[in-house]
């Protein structure tokens, strides 16, 4: 959670008497002058409290205007983690009751339940606590605001005061993968290498040349032979790793991070926790967003990478993408580099997607599809078409679908679904034996 | 899904009040021999329910009226023990109808702020039966010279003082 420093909206109203107040007053004064007028005494028994109610909010008639102030604590968090927001208030020494009304935006839990809280001033500052539960930009913060004064007799506002933007990052679900990628193929790194270097993985013995590391002689082999021998090993790299999200639309319910997941939702949280996993292990690791806004990272490593990449993933915008902006003529232009993998997650439903992931494994590039879509995905209903006709449109881009995921097997691009943690383990391996052999490919 | 069914306990227990205080202020006459018509209770009933679903609504304000109403054309002006009821009834009804008023039918209301008005509410009520004693002992006593001439000022001195009171605050 990144705490902000204030950023505050003051908003002005003035006092007004309460409906309560206007009650007692109406009520006691109708029937002290109906018990003058007609003589009872009864009606002046009823009277008398309310009198006194009336005369104590009177009393308390404030005389100053409230400055009201409200601020979140942290303005990026990931879903799921929360955050409070604070009402700061001043010149309120006439104010008894405080009253809160938080806005409900979707996606968000609030506490107190339903975002309403009022407490006595004494008590000190209600706080409501507010939880984003799903990636994303949301607005969050807003909320009504009344004070009363003691006995009730006048309120101030209620008064809306602004939230504030807050960048909900994806929650990395727990991930590890102990598989080594297919080409590790740039500087120093943890993955094992094809040719011979300075790592750790044995590779080989060989006879002495000029130039080997005294330290690297292996003694025991060196005896045996009557000839120096020294041990080999190969060399550790990192490499680089594209994420491809595809963001052009929607599918299946999202309820948030306690609830069903939508296609998107499995994306975007498959690529943060992929690229959180890759950037640990010190990998270049860069993010291509194929959706309307186009998103994306170039290849880094560190830290302040992996932020700038979660950043970019809670401000996707789902659509098709724009006139010009990484297609050409319905192609999509990844700007893959030597060497990288490629990691697709897509509920495969877009023909540019599977286009793209079927180009790049036949020219010889190490490509791995994640399949996002959920199992109960169905499309949405809408006014005034027949669902009958939905469904079988539905089962026939589903149809297609598995058309295009069995060429893609064919192709040697291995698609697997999302699981969480060991997703790509066994597909990684058996691409990273299969780098190891000769192949021809196509250009 | 019923407001009921949402509401919180407090809410609840508040509404109870603001429903039963005006139906018990009215029945409040009955044992006195001058039980309400059925055509009276209705409405009553009716109105109160509308001021427990809305208790900042000036719903409150006719009912209370009506009661009052009906005080003064039953028993005229006998003064009955009953009459501390009904100003009870009336007293709890709209107390906890500013209470429930805090904020949307939905805000829980704290344990803290139910016993501070409590409190106040027995600081309140502690004036009926004030009010009924002094009643009853000047009941019959011959009015003093000028009673209704400072009765009349002093309801105008009111009158003013609250129009300035519920002014507009606004500072300039």
């Amino acid at each position: 959670m990144t705490p902000t420093p204030s950023r505050v909206l003051t908003a002005t109203s003035h006092w007004r008497p309460t409906a309560a107040l206007g009650r007692a007053l109406v009520v006691s004064g109708i029937a002290l002058a109906v018990a003058l007028v007609v003589g009872d005494p009864s009606l002046v028994v009823i009277a008398a409290p309310f009198v006194l109610l009336v005369a104590l909010s009177l009393v308390h008639r404030p005389t100053r205007e409230p400055r009201l102030d409200s601020h979140l604590d942290h303005v990026i968090l990931h879903e799921g983690q929360g955050t409070t927001a604070r009402l700061a208030m001043a010149d309120v020494d006439e104010v008894e009751f405080v009253t809160r009304v938080a806005g409900r935006p979707p996606y968000v839990a609030l506490r107190p339940s339903g975002g309403y809280v009022g407490r006595l001033l004494a008590e000190g500052v209600p706080d409501v606590e507010i939880s984003p539960r799903r990636w994303g930009r949301r607005f969050l913060g807003e909320e009504y605001v009344a004070l009363y004064t003691p006995w009730a007799g006048f309120r101030y506002g209620p008064i809306a005061l602004g939230g504030q933007q807050v960048r909900v990052l994806p929650v990395t679900p727990p991930y590890d993968s102990r598989a080594e990628v297919p080409q590790p193929l740039g500087l120093v790194g943890a993955h094992r290498s094809r040719r011979p270097g300075s790592g750790t993985e044995l590779a080989g013995i060989r006879t002495f040349q000029a130039g080997d590391r005294l330290r690297r002689i292996n003694w025991r082999v060196s005896l045996r032979t009557g000839a120096l021998h020294v041990v080999t090993t190969r060399a550790e790299e990192d490499t680089g790793v594209l994420l491809v999200v595809d963001a052009l639309a929607d599918h299946g319910p999202s309820d948030g991070i306690d609830g069903a997941a939508s296609s998107l939702d499995l994306t975007v949280r498959a690529a943060a926790a992929i690229a959180e996993h890759h950037v640990r292990t010190g990998d270049r690791v860069a993010l291509r967003v194929v959706g309307r806004g186009g998103e994306q990272v170039g290849y880094g490593a560190g830290a302040r990478h992996l932020r700038m990449i979660q950043d970019r993933l809670s401000t996707i915008q789902v659509g098709e993408v724009a006139e010009g902006a990484g297609a050409d003529d319905g192609v999509l232009r990844l700007g893959v580099t030597g060497g990288a993998v490629v990691i697709v997650m897509s509920p495969m439903l877009a023909e540019s997607v599977g286009t793209v992931a079927a180009t790049l494994t036949r020219r010889g590039v190490t490509v791995l599809v994640i399949d996002t879509l959920p199992p109960d995905a169905r499309p949405p209903r809408l006014d005034g078409v027949e669902p009958g006709l939905v469904d079988l449109a539905w089962r026939m881009r589903r149809i297609e679908r598995s058309v295009v995921l069995d060429r893609l097997a064919m192709l040697g691009c291995p698609v697997v679904a999302w699981r969480g943690p060991g997703t790509v383990d066994d597909v990684m391996r058996r691409l990273a034996r299969r780098a190891q052999q000769p192949r021809v490919a196509v250009r | 899904m019923p407001l009921v069914a949402v509401l919180p306990t407090s809410q609840l227990l508040l509404r109870a009040l603001v429903l039963l205080g005006p139906v018990v202020a009215l029945l409040a006459t009955g044992p006195a021999g001058h039980w309400p018509p059925w055509w009276v209770v209705v409405p009553v009933v009716g109105l109160a329910g509308a001021f427990a679903a809305v208790p900042d609504s000036p719903v409150g304000v006719g009912l209370f009226l009506v009661v009052l109403v009906w005080w003064t054309i039953s028993l005229g002006d006998d003064i009955q023990p009953a009459a501390m009821v009904a100003a009870a009834a009336l007293l709890v009804a709209h107390l906890a109808a500013q209470v429930a008023s805090y904020g949307p039918a939905t805000l829980p209301v704290e344990l803290a702020t139910l016993r501070l008005w409590g409190l106040r509410a027995v600081v309140l009520l502690a004036t009926i039966p004030a009010t009924w004693a002094a009643a009853r002992l000047l009941r019959g006593q011959p009015e003093p010279a000028g009673v209704w001439i400072l009765a009349t000022a002093a309801a105008v001195a009111a009158t003013v003082v609250a129009t300035v009171a519920l002014g507009d605050h606004r500072e300039a």
